[in-house]
């Protein structure tokens, strides 16, 4: 077969939603030419090697026997954890159809860090923003924590380029209690790029300060870069406060509540937003998708037709626990499911290499890649078509699933 | 598909004419023929004693999209204490005011509606609208984008581009989000809200852009009408929510100088500030103006006492309301130089002054505007109420005694500003039959809907004819899907899917260019990205483009 170059394709991993990779496909074989991030590269290239076979236990069988065997597990199992949840909306559709109808818990595997996020905006509520408000508008973006690049690889170049459309004189950008990685000092080049570092653990206490400041209350303890931040957020037209709350450590959710509530103060007089980043395999979508169907974001469960929802104990890491039976689906990356004691149905990535091999594994296609689909962005607004560029022999998770749901006896 | 006849039923069909007549009506392969030249009907459905009617249809209900979702989110008490329950049709999801899309569904087909259509979906956040209303069965479904704060629009008239290029423009819009109409929600006013202006009158420029809401309100009325869209301008105007308001609503419908507009939720824009709180209804003046400019159709968005959730694109209006979040939590969101969103809990109360007011200006709008095919029911879903309480407010309108009972519970200081005990108006069956169907199929321009002539499509209702107005409209008696059953005595008996609706003027290629520029240094992503193509919508069904006068 020939080999067909594909430019402005949508890249669906890490949820920045790039949209200017190019992909060479020759038969099964897949490149991403340069200019691509180097993760998206890495996880869109393909060796050309044939999909592997479904296996049962170990053992090479048809896929038709594979999807029996699956069935056949769901029928007998008594409690069932869908986890992983790496895969583009419809297959998140199928996987919470068939939980409705077996019972199960169905978590995002990489959900850790939005329910952090959410600690904070379901119970009080935040104003947010997306990417291309950040880009035309804000004057000063204060990076809260870790710097968000190690996960989301372009996002300053995506939304702090050297100029703003409404954005008068050079942005500043300032990391809090954080440091900017090299490359991310690349991505910032001509900007003003401020560290203000905080004490080990220090960052909930700077971000108090901070929001007593911007509120105008008595002044606590602070030290003169938090009094100074303070004094350029009041000033500043736009300021925005991003985080990646997967990357925060275990005071992630009281970092998020302070930021929150800094934007909330600064709101009375100034404009500011907070960019709340979270959304790697699609987290976004499954959670969009969750929400709409069941009325939960994720963690959600179902028994005897009616569903609920527990972030405690329909947590992966908790369900798997009392699981016998764990349905994992990750069509993006080569993700290996958690270790349990439950049997394993992997709907995986081909090239996944299993420490434990599963009880059932069928190889699936990879949205964006091998099918059509929708991903969200992590800023959560706005969704990513998601398009197919070669024929590998893979389904979709949502085929599959379906497929699955449709053998039970 | 087997071909329906239903018997002996009054069939109310204002469209053509046809009030309370016992004829037959037959759908064969999903669409309304002559029930007189056919013969070979499988099923008969007896329908001795009930109405028989279109489905209904909703032009204005929050159901889907991005703001939805925070609903459900804010909501999770509403969403646990409601959970839809074990059955053979059931979604496992559940809410009231923040229904799940498979839930909504279900409690509009069993009230007899079979369209509904989302009026505010942020360009932006189009995909997402999509592909849940994807899950939604039973409902033909469509969305209307937010235009009229967004950058590249204010851009475009304040450089001068001239009306053709906004024409373009808009025509572009509606073609990459498969819309069905435009939607104006506070124009300019969220856009100047992230320059920090806090209000924005009708003839106060936007900070930035230096144009008026009456600018951009007029450019827009002027391109849809041009483009041939059949569903005019739906205008959520400056101001909601603030006392005095009343004098922007007739300013507005002045501005339009004989243009059609559909201006909505007015219950929400018909403020004045009389008497000892400073807070008064403006029903009377509005409705006489409406009455006078046949240019101008309303839907109400009625309130009714209970807790809910606001939910608007207007972050301006949002922002100032949060304090009074119940609970007490809200969500703002600036929106990708679009627009916003703006989620505010609410619980409105009998026994508050202003809230039991804004019961009563809403049904004295009803009362007092005399032409029922410009006048719309809606609770503005869910910021007035859920949709699950139109038949209560059917009962309302339709019943002077029951209106009064629930008049006679309100303070006293409401009475004494309310003329709704005056009013002695009752609507006629036909007149909701109006104001639910054929007059909402009219104003989106849709032939084949809203009435039971040959050639409709088969969505048809028979509701028992129950002198308890509520109990007759809660729950139908049968509901017809494209001619399949999907509801028996008020139960759902089976699933259907419907369609999503779309139009899609031609314009001049030529602003492609300029909006390839605009997406690779604004909005930082491709313009082709964000187009949404056919085989998105529905798995690949594509939506139904309707006609315009200007179509490719």
């Amino acid at each position: 077969m020939a080999e067909t170059t594909s430019h402005d394709v949508v890249c669906p991993f890490c949820g920045i939603g790039c949209d200017d990779v190019t992909l060479t496909v020759d038969g099964a074989a897949v490149t991403a030419a340069e200019g691509t991030c180097g993760r998206a590269a890495q996880l869109f290239a393909r060796s050309g090697a044939p999909a592997p076979s479904a296996r049962i236990a170990g053992r090479d069988v048809s896929f038709e026997e594979a999807v029996a065997e699956a069935a056949k597990r769901l029928g007998a199992s008594k409690t069932i954890a869908y986890a992983g949840l790496g895969t583009d909306v419809d297959g998140v559709r199928a996987v919470l159809k068939l939980a409705a109808k077996t019972g199960g818990s169905v978590d995002h595997y990489a959900s850790e860090g939005m329910f952090r996020n959410l600690a904070s905006s379901q119970r009080k509520g935040w104003v947010a923003t997306t990417f291309a408000e950040v880009r035309n508008r804000c004057d000063l973006f204060v990076v809260v924590g870790p710097d968000p690049s190690k996960a989301y690889h372009r996002v300053y170049e995506r939304v702090l380029p050297a100029t703003g459309r409404f954005v008068e004189g050079p942005r500043r950008v300032v990391f809090l209690g954080g440091a900017p990685t090299e490359d991310a000092k690349s991505q910032l080049e001509g900007l003003s790029v401020e560290i203000i570092a905080t004490p080990e653990g220090g960052l909930v206490d700077a971000l108090s300060q901070l929001s007593a400041l911007v509120a105008g209350s008595v002044p606590p303890a602070a030290g003169p870069e938090i009094k100074a931040l303070a004094e350029a957020l009041k000033a500043a037209r736009y300021g925005v406060l991003a985080w990646s709350a997967a990357s925060l450590d275990d005071d992630g959710d009281l970092v998020i509540e302070r930021a929150v509530s800094v934007v909330d103060a600064l709101n009375v007089t100034t404009r500011a937003a907070c960019l709340p980043l979270s959304g790697k395999d699609n987290l976004t979508g499954a959670y969009h998708a969750t929400l709409w169907n069941v009325g939960f974001p994720l963690r959600v469960g179902f028994r005897d037709g009616v569903s609920d929802h527990d972030q405690t104990a329909y947590a992966t890491a908790n369900a798997v626990k009392e699981a016998d039976l764990v349905v994992w689906t990750s069509a993006f990356r080569p993700e290996l499911p958690p270790a349990s004691a439950a049997a394993v149905i992997a709907l995986s990535h081909p090239d996944t290499v299993f420490d434990t091999e599963p009880a059932v594994f069928i190889p699936v296609g990879q949205p964006g890649l091998d099918h059509q689909g929708l991903a969200f962005r992590a800023d959560s607004v706005v969704g990513l078509p998601l398009r197919r560029y070669r024929d590998a022999g893979l389904k979709s998770v949502a085929d599959v699933v379906t497929l699955i749901s449709e053998a039970r006896a | 598909m087997s071909a329906v006849r239903i018997i002996n039923g009054r069939v109310l069909d204002p469209a053509n004419g046809e009030s309370s007549v016992v004829r037959d009506v037959v759908i064969d392969g999903g669409r309304i023929v002559d029930a007189k030249g056919f013969s070979g009907a499988t099923e008969t459905i007896d329908a001795r004693g009930g109405v028989v009617m279109a489905g209904a249809i909703d032009i204005h209900s929050h159901i889907a999209g991005g703001k939805s979702n925070i609903t459900r989110l804010l909501m999770v008490e509403e969403q646990r204490a409601n959970r839809e329950p074990k059955g053979d049709f059931c979604g496992c999801g559940g809410g009231l005011s923040t229904m799940t899309a498979h839930a909504t569904g279900c409690r509009y087909a069993e009230m007899g509606y079979t369209a509904v259509f989302e009026p505010a979906m942020v360009a932006a956040n189009a995909r997402h609208m999509h592909a849940e209303m994807k899950d939604i069965p039973f409902l033909d479904t469509g969305g209307y984008v937010v235009l009229g704060n967004d950058d590249f629009l204010l851009d475009l008239i304040s450089s001068g581009a001239g009306q053709q290029a906004v024409n373009d423009y808009v025509a572009w819009q509606l073609a990459a989000t498969k819309a069905m109409a435009v939607k104006i929600v506070n124009p300019g006013g969220i856009n100047a809200f992230k320059f920090n202006q806090r209000k924005l009158d009708l003839d106060e420029a936007n900070p930035h852009y230096e144009i008026t809401p009456r600018t951009i309100l007029t450019t827009l009325i002027k391109a849809v009408t041009e483009l041939g869209l059949a569903h005019p301008i739906h205008l959520h105007g400056c101001n909601l929510g603030v006392p005095g308001n009343e004098d922007t609503t007739l300013a507005t419908i002045a501005a339009t100088e004989g243009l059609p507009l559909h201006m909505t939720h007015v219950q929400f824009h018909s403020y004045g500030t009389e008497g000892d709180k400073k807070f008064s209804s403006g029903a009377a003046k509005i409705a006489e103006a409406v009455n006078a400019n046949p240019n101008i159709s309303i839907d109400v968005g009625q309130v009714m006492f209970g807790q809910t959730v606001t939910a608007s694109a207007d972050l301006m209006s949002q922002h100032r309301n949060r304090g009074i979040a119940s609970p007490k939590r809200w969500i703002g969101m600036d929106m990708e130089m679009d627009a916003a969103c703006g989620i505010v809990p609410f619980v409105y109360k009998e026994k508050s002054f202003v809230n039991a007011l804004q019961w009563a200006i809403g049904l004295e709008l009803f009362l007092l505007v005399e032409d029922p095919w410009r006048i719309f029911l809606t609770t503005d879903h869910p910021n007035g109420a859920p949709f699950t309480t139109y038949p209560h407010l059917i009962r309302l309108l339709m019943d002077k005694d029951f209106r009064d009972e629930h008049f006679a519970r309100l303070p006293k200081a409401v009475r004494k500003h309310s003329i709704v005990g005056e009013l002695k108006r009752e609507y006629t069956l036909e007149e909701i039959a109006i104001v639910t169907r054929a007059a909402p199929a009219k104003i989106l321009g849709f032939k084949d809907r809203g009435h039971l002539g040959a050639g409709a499509v088969g969505d048809v209702v028979i509701y028992r004819d129950d002198p308890d107005r509520e109990a007759m409209f809660t729950k139908a008696d049968y509901v017809l899907k494209n001619g399949q059953v999907i509801v028996k005595d008020g139960e759902i008996v089976s699933i259907a899917y419907g369609q999503t609706h779309q139009v899609a003027p031609d314009y001049d290629t030529g602003i492609e260019t300029k909006l390839d520029r605009w997406f690779d240094e604004a909005m930082g992503f491709k313009a082709k990205t964000f187009k949404i193509a056919d085989d998105e919508i529905r798995d690949g069904q594509g939506a139904v483009t309707h006609a315009t006068t200007r179509s490719a």
